[in-house]
């Protein structure tokens, strides 16, 4: 029958997207390996990652080797956790709320683990306390927006972002009062420099301090992917389908805070991803959250590696994240709008 | 055993009460029609049954089981819902959607496999719209969407459907063919149907279409009168619910029969509507 082989047919695309979305980030990393301001030439860079990997000494310089394998290749993967992190934590989240407005950040952890950075730069001056400050605010910050959407029995979504936007707000203007108090010459610009979000401290040590909860929340995520698509069809419906919904909305919750709180407290705040990559992943995939979860996750960490690649190229010193993801990312999601004419929306 | 029985359910919002004292039951095979004005509790009467409220006074039994014991998963094997036609959702591929009526069958971390699939294709083509597979479910027109959405509860494989004003926004045409589709369901799936309607000729239709039918008019969350259409849909009945003022008629229709139908001539008086309206608010 006509429509049966229609749908046999999409889903032989659907399964060589699976394929391309799979290795495309693989690709973007390998690909900066080779691409930076400081010269190293591609047989230098093969060499080194051959001996990194075998072990066997190479003659190329110590220096040319630590920008390849300590700088390049750490910041790629560790913008491919990030992008990928932010996308799929927004697009589970404007599935959940079913609000295409919605991003990563709209229960507050941005915001939070903008305020615990802000308070670790002038309490402590050190990195790693920081990354924790940052992280438990974040999560201390969704707890409360899900305390406020608490106050109705049963968390209605409404609820929940208004708890998420009252949240967010008051943190903002903790930050702000941070901020006002910071040393000028020396905290200031440090805190207004990790709210635009950047890589630049990307090592081993930060892929190791994130790695667990953008694995575990992500990987939550991608199991739920299926349940997603019911929740999206609202508290009264879901529930009639079988779905406990104060468990999974809740798991889901606790999903993208893990993942978004392990993105941010390393990264800083970068806008953008987890509102728009979501909707560039509707128009290649369409809605389901089956295909629409990994291929936000693989879209957004082909983004953010992009994007650093392009803010370290760029200038001589380094472009802040949340500046290129907007200029970047804005006219090209209008020119995918154009053609797509918004996929149904 | 009923298929379900529902003993002494009371229930109160906040400042509200919105149903007091309900106990009635069906059997299998049956539609049952609540009928009655906006506000008068058979939107809560069906959430209680697909488990969106915590029950604060009464008992309810499915299949004699305490409805109480059964986890929201077990429930929605037993007691599917086709809410109204609607569209504020992501716009999903019908397939897919009619696809969610198998979540109570998968597991937590689980997908829908082929076997779901073919479940969902065959609902599909039971209701008649297998063409639509690959459509897109919010560019279908409201009719359409509620026969999606009848699949859906097709795929769902369960005794007991609840609708909550099925054919409300639609036209002529698809309310008859909506209606048409619940009638074939009924007859053909061995379900049962309990149907919150705002238009008692609902009742009337599935009656003469062979549907063993029963109707439970309800006023400010109390059941007024439970029994056959013809008993319980009368002039006086109407007046006393809807305050309007009604004609019964009896149509003659080819095969199945006479079909009787009300004909709403004019509001009661005005002071009584004011009343109506106040309870409303």
């Amino acid at each position: 029958m006509a429509p049966l082989e229609i749908s046999q047919k999409k889903q032989s695309t659907q399964r060589i997207l699976s394929v391309v979305f799979v290795l495309l980030p693989l690709v973007f990393i390998v690909i900066t390996m080779f691409i930076g301001r400081y010269p190293v030439s591609a047989q230098m860079v093969i060499d080194t990652v051959w001996s990194k990997v075998t072990g066997i000494p190479v003659a190329v310089p110590d220096i040319a080797q630590t920008v390849v394998w300590d700088i390049r290749l750490p910041r790629a993967i560790l913008g491919a956790l990030v992008g990928g992190a932010l996308a799929v934590s927004g697009a589970s989240l404007q599935g959940l709320f079913h609000n295409p407005l919605v991003d990563s950040g709209i229960l507050g952890v941005s915001s939070g683990a903008g305020f615990g950075a802000a308070l670790g730069i002038i309490l402590f001056d050190n990195v790693v306390m920081i990354y924790v400050l940052s992280f438990i605010f974040s999560l201390t910050a969704v707890f409360f927006s899900y305390l406020i959407g608490r106050i109705y029995s049963t968390v209605p979504n409404i609820m929940l972002v208004l708890g998420g936007v009252i949240v967010s707000s008051i943190f903002s203007a903790l930050i702000s009062f941070l901020k006002y108090v910071a040393d000028p010459f020396d905290q200031l610009p440090t805190i207004v420099f990790w709210l635009m979000g950047s890589l630049a401290n990307a090592d081993y040590r930060e892929i190791s301090i994130s790695l667990i909860p953008i694995l575990v929340g992500t990987l939550g995520l991608f199991a739920l992917r299926w349940r997603i698509n019911v929740l999206s069809l609202g508290d009264k419906e879901a529930r009639s389908l079988g779905l406990n919904t104060r468990v999974y909305k809740m798991a889901v919750v606790v999903c993208t805070t893990l993942a978004t709180a392990g993105a941010v407290s390393v990264s800083g705040i970068i806008g953008w991803i987890g509102l728009v990559i979501p909707h560039i992943g509707r128009m290649i995939v369409g809605n389901d959250n089956r295909y629409l979860i990994p291929a936000s996750m693989s879209i957004g960490a082909c983004f953010l590696i992009l994007i650093d690649n392009v803010g370290r190229m760029l200038t001589g010193s380094e472009l802040p994240l949340s500046i290129l993801t907007a200029l970047v990312g804005g006219p090209f999601y209008v020119y995918l709008l154009k053609r797509t004419k918004g996929g149904g929306w | 055993m009923h298929l379900i029985e529902i003993q002494d359910l009371s229930f109160a919002y906040p400042q509200l009460a919105a149903l007091q004292d309900i106990s009635l039951h069906m059997d299998t095979g049956e539609a049952l029609c609540l009928v009655g004005p906006n506000g008068c509790g058979k939107t809560t009467l069906l959430d209680h049954l697909i488990g969106a409220h915590s029950m604060q006074k009464g008992r309810i039994f499915f299949e004699g089981k305490d409805f109480r014991k059964l986890r929201t998963k077990e429930l929605a094997k037993r007691i599917g819902y086709v809410p109204q036609s609607r569209r504020n959702t992501f716009p999903y591929r019908v397939l897919d959607f009619v696809l969610m009526g198998r979540t109570p069958y998968t597991g937590v971390f689980a997908s829908p496999d082929e076997n779901d699939r073919q479940i969902a294709l065959d609902a599909l083509e039971e209701i008649g719209i297998l063409a639509f597979q690959d459509r897109i479910f919010t560019q279908l027109s409201g009719g359409e969407r509620q026969l999606v959405i009848l699949a859906r509860a097709l795929a769902q494989k369960t005794p007991l459907l609840l609708m909550d004003e099925p054919t409300a926004h639609l036209d002529f045409a698809h309310e008859l063919m909506v209606l048409e589709t619940i009638v074939k369901m009924i007859k053909t799936q061995n379900l049962s149907v309990m149907m919150a309607t705002h238009f008692p000729n609902h009742a009337f239709y599935l009656q003469s279409n062979g549907v063993p039918t029963r109707v439970v008019m309800m006023k400010q969350g109390k059941i007024l009168q439970i029994g056959q259409p013809d008993e319980v849909l009368t002039v006086p009945n109407i007046e006393k619910v809807f305050g309007v003022n009604s004609r019964i008629l009896s149509i003659q229709n080819g095969q199945s029969g006479g079909m009787k139908t009300i004909v709403p001539v004019k509001t009661a008086n005005q002071s009584e509507r004011m009343i109506i309206c106040d309870k409303i608010g």
